[in-house]
């Protein structure tokens, strides 16, 4: 389950969801919105960091964005510098220039991974996605597509657990697992299909105990949970969709950046 | 017919594309309060029935129906499942397919259906709560339910249903993938369960000692026909007359063992439970 250990602080607790998911998209939309690198990364500490501090979760919302990211930030830096041309040649390799305006585009777009990546990653440490749920199908979102984002969402651990299963099945009858990447490879080929063919079993089975509790019964809903919500918080969000909407106007009118 | 709960009538069905009936022209009367089990071999139509008696076939499993199929007030043939799943609940075999996925907690898992069913929020948690405590799980209300033994998962999927206070309660195989104390553990609260006598309980099983001692009345299915109706003891001693494929429990077996050897008498009735063993001994 994910997130499900983790603790929260309380006072990200007592956010309610739709202000937790406004906050980030906010954040988002800041991210694709500004023009330069800093911009972009003054959303990132200003906004994202704080929230993740006062969630405690800060180490290991770090950690979440540094992994994900480098390997898409260091392909950017070599990409973005040898291949966008522009004036400023930093140095040579080879027949290739390596330029400033490359370098700082792959800058930008880092940066907005990293805005991208951090307010998904803060959402997940301070939302829980059943409770993201309730909110949004208490605001009229179909029952049917809430419980789709919220199992998608806890389908990772599944699968993997699933797929330990099946290997350690294969392994058993005699299935090299490990060693050189070509051994690797081959073994995911016996992997992909009965892990495909036990998802698909799964899949009917859970449509059945759904249904069991009256998942697709017309009608009202009532809630164990009682989202705590608040007029700040509701000011808040129209503030945050207002915010959101004047980045987008400014950003295609009177910036025009790429 | 009046007074059943359960009426079936000329209950034949074929699923889509295959080329003999799973069910065949079956009839069945089981009246409120009643325990029966279902046994039979592998596809003899235990499942089918199961998904007959809860509106699954043929809303969810599409093929051919005739007969009618009535289950506490509700024609099923017509009544869509999810209109169903307050009167009629459904345990099956796999556990963890049976954890909605949409909750965090075992207590929410258990409110779910309730909230389905839009039922009054001041009542979720002591509905809930109640039907954790006559499963055993009241200490584990705050425990993600894949944290979670196969034993502990199936009796949630029990609690979630009995939350929903269905008049009728079929199980399909529900100890199938547990070990000797997780099938103790679940025919512990179904006995907890029928105390009440207010719920009628279809249970299928292949464990025969656990359903002979447990049910009041067995049926026996054998390629989709009813082939004996009554009471365990008597309809598992004509199943040893026959090709049914049904089996035996040890106790049957060690009796027929010992009138193959002139130990019992020839017109002794057979035994099914240890009780009833220990009987015919003295």
């Amino acid at each position: 389950m994910t997130g499900d250990g983790s603790a929260r602080s309380d006072a990200a607790l007592r956010l309610h969801p739709l202000t937790s998911l406004g906050f980030n998209l906010l954040a988002v939309v800041a991210g694709a919105s500004l023009p330069s690198a800093p911009l972009v990364l003054a959303v990132f500490l200003g906004l994202l960091v704080p929230m993740a501090a006062l969630a405690r979760r800060l180490g290991a919302f770090l950690r979440t964005c540094a992994r994900v990211l480098w390997p898409f930030v260091v392909s950017l830096v070599l990409i973005q510098g040898f291949f966008t041309p522009g004036p400023s040649v930093l140095f040579r390799l080879g027949p290739f220039n390596y330029t400033l305006q490359g370098l700082e585009v792959a800058l930008l777009f880092s940066a907005r991974l990293l805005v991208g990546l951090g307010a998904a990653t803060l959402l997940m440490f301070i939302t829980r996605p059943d409770a993201l749920m309730r909110a949004l199908v208490e605001r009229g979102l179909p029952n049917q597509i809430a419980y789709i984002v919220v199992t998608t969402l806890q389908i990772v651990p599944t699968f993997q657990a699933r797929a330990h299963a099946i290997l350690d099945a294969q392994r058993s009858r005699g299935l090299e697992t490990e060693g050189p990447l070509p051994v690797r490879l081959r073994a995911f080929v016996p992997l992909v299909g009965p892990l495909i063919l036990s998802s698909l079993m799964e899949i009917e089975e859970r449509a059945i105990a759904l249904e069991a509790r009256a998942f697709n019964r017309p009608g009202r809903r009532t809630s164990l949970v009682t989202l705590a919500d608040s007029r700040l918080q509701a000011l808040a969000r129209w503030l945050m969709l207002l915010a959101a909407l004047a980045l987008i106007v400014v950003r295609f009118i009177l910036w025009r950046a790429p | 017919m009046e007074s059943a709960v359960i009426a079936v009538s000329g209950l034949r069905f074929r699923y889509a594309g295959a080329e003999q009936d799973a069910l065949q022209g079956l009839d069945l009367s089981i009246g409120e309060g009643e325990l029966v089990g279902v046994a039979g071999a592998n596809e003899s139509g235990k499942s089918t029935l199961c998904y007959a008696l809860t509106g699954y076939v043929p809303h969810f499993f599409s093929g051919t129906l005739v007969g009618s199929v009535s289950i506490a007030g509700h024609d099923v043939t017509r009544t869509p499942v999810s209109l169903l799943a307050a009167d009629i609940g459904l345990v099956f075999h796999n556990p963890f397919n049976q954890i909605s996925g949409a909750r965090t907690t075992v207590l929410e898992e258990v409110a779910f259906g309730l909230e389905n069913l839009g039922v009054e929020q001041a009542l979720l948690r002591p509905r809930s709560m109640q039907a954790l405590r006559a499963t055993g799980l009241d200490d584990l209300a705050d425990r993600s339910p894949y944290t979670l033994s196969g034993g502990e998962q199936q009796r949630l999927a029990i609690a979630a249903v009995m939350a929903m206070q269905p008049k009728v309660l079929v199980l399909d195989e529900p100890t199938s993938q547990l070990d000797p104390a997780g099938t103790r553990a679940i025919f512990e609260v179904l006995r907890r369960l029928a105390r009440d006598g207010r719920t009628t309980i279809v249970l299928t099983e292949h464990k025969l000692g656990w359903l002979a001692a447990f049910v009041d009345r067995l049926i026996v299915l054998h390629t989709g026909r009813l082939v004996a109706d009554g009471p365990p003891r008597d309809v598992l001693a004509e199943a040893v007359e026959h090709t049914w494929g049904v089996g035996a429990t040890r106790y049957t077996r060690a009796a027929l063992a010992a009138r193959r050897q002139g130990q019992l008498a020839a017109g002794t009735r057979l035994p099914v439970t240890l009780e009833q063993a220990l009987e015919v001994l003295r």
